[in-house]
């Protein structure tokens, strides 16, 4: 181990001065849990949002936007694989048995990946509106995120994110300077998807949330989800769509937009894997997972899982040198 | 199955650098994953993969004692103050000769 804390309050101190815990340190248990769970979350929505993704690769109009839509699907999964690299090296699970838990229903997933995208419409929505909901949060990780493999590796997920935020972009306005028909599935696209992608930042963190204590996040969930609202109800009702919010008003003292009270039910649903796909979700999740069995043997050596944990080869003895 | 680290070099500007790390069955294979998942739009144009239990490290209590060793730096200042009291004492043809010299 390379260091280690006598109490809580050293950790702490260490977290507050701006400190970087690497994954051989002799972290306290339980910021190694709560650092765990929060990476694990992430992979496992970049591995669901990845397979969704795949879904629609046959289905994408044009060619050269179906060829965009599988470099989002191979970034999706390999943000998966880096992200249950940097987890299963915490040493708490191995990468299988997060995987198995996924399938089982055991460990979560974002929220939005809890419904079903049935139109393209759909797709281009949770490209434009979810997307940018998830690096928005992403990026306010990155800033300040005191577990060092973890920043580093997002460093690289949120430049992907980008070319993705910035497709959905691309896809949206194509399809409001579409036919009244286009407009139309992207109205409705809207009025489905706009709160689940609003209630992905979450309620209003606690006062005493340890990710925000650990400096494992940066950001209150109320502040980054305000910052996506000031951005993207302009921008929808720009395009002459209509945000489906019956209480949307805007501030005119705050100068800000409101959507009115959020009804936090439908995430608590999901947290609980019972959204409205959830189920069929999960068992096409795990259904694949038996059906690219023969692509893992075929990579594989036969032998388990090796990454439980950072252990190199040796340390070396301290000795000063002059 | 084997965990490689994996460092990309942006030829000509950069030192490699420590990017991440994947999981492979063999070196071939880590080359291919390494370049799939870290060097997936011109992030680097050569690649190294180490077996990460390959990897011999040292930490900070024996890397630590060279980040005091005043001994091994000159900032310059010493030098800066007493080439200013020569021109001020001194002609001053005195102090630009010195200061041909140092350059």
């Amino acid at each position: 181990m390379a260091r280690s804390w006598e109490t809580m309050q050293e950790f702490e101190a260490f977290l507050n001065e701006g400190g970087l815990v690497e994954a051989n340190d002799d972290m306290p248990d339980p910021y190694r849990q709560a650092v765990f769970t929060f990476i694990e979350m992430h992979a496992n929505s970049e591995l669901m949002g990845g397979l969704t993704e795949r879904d629609w690769i046959p289905k994408t109009p044009g060619l050269r936007h179906k060829m965009a839509v599988l470099a989002k699907t191979q970034d999706e999964i390999g943000h998966g694989h880096l992200l249950y690299m940097v987890a299963a090296d915490l040493g708490i699970k191995t990468r299988t048995q997060m995987l198995e838990d996924l399938f089982a229903g055991r460990s979560r997933f974002h929220n939005v990946f809890h419904y079903r995208a049935v139109t393209w419409g759909d797709q281009v929505a949770i490209a434009f509106l979810v997307d940018a909901a998830a690096l928005l949060s992403q990026q306010a990780v990155f800033k300040n995120c005191s577990y060092g493999p973890y920043k580093r590796i997002l460093r690289r997920i949120i430049a992907e994110e980008g070319f993705h935020m910035r497709l959905g972009e691309d896809r949206m306005m194509r399809i409001a300077e579409g036919t009244p028909r286009q407009r139309q599935m992207f109205q409705e696209s809207l009025n489905r998807w706009f709160w689940p992608a609003l209630q992905l930042f979450g309620p209003d963190s606690k006062p005493d949330d340890v990710l925000l204590r650990w400096h494992i996040k940066s950001e209150r969930n109320e502040v980054l989800r305000d910052r996506w609202v000031q951005k993207f109800v302009p921008m929808l009702t720009g395009y002459g769509f209509t945000v489906p919010a019956s209480e949307l008003r805007w501030d005119d003292e705050t100068r800000r937009w409101d959507v009115g009270p959020i009804d936090w039910a439908p995430l608590e649903r999901t947290l609980a894997q019972g959204g409205p796909d959830s189920t069929r979700r999960i068992a096409e999740a795990a259904d694949n997972w038996q059906r690219t069995a023969w692509v893992r043997a075929a990579l594989s050596d036969g032998s388990d899982t090796a990454s439980n944990g950072v252990d190199h080869a040796s340390h070396m003895a301290a000795a000063a040198p002059v | 199955m084997n965990v490689y680290e994996v460092f990309l070099k942006k030829d000509g500007r950069e030192e490699f650098r420590h990017v991440g790390a994947i999981e492979a069955a063999t070196e071939d294979l880590a080359l291919v994953l390494a370049r799939e998942s870290y060097a997936r739009r011109a992030e680097g144009d050569l690649l190294w993969v180490v077996r990460r239990n390959h990897v011999i490290s040292a930490e900070e209590d024996f890397v630590a004692p060279n980040a005091d060793k005043p001994h091994r730096h000159h900032d310059g200042a010493a030098v800066a103050s007493r080439r200013k009291a020569a021109r001020e004492s001194s002609s001053h043809k005195v102090a630009e000769s010195a200061d041909e010299v140092t350059h």
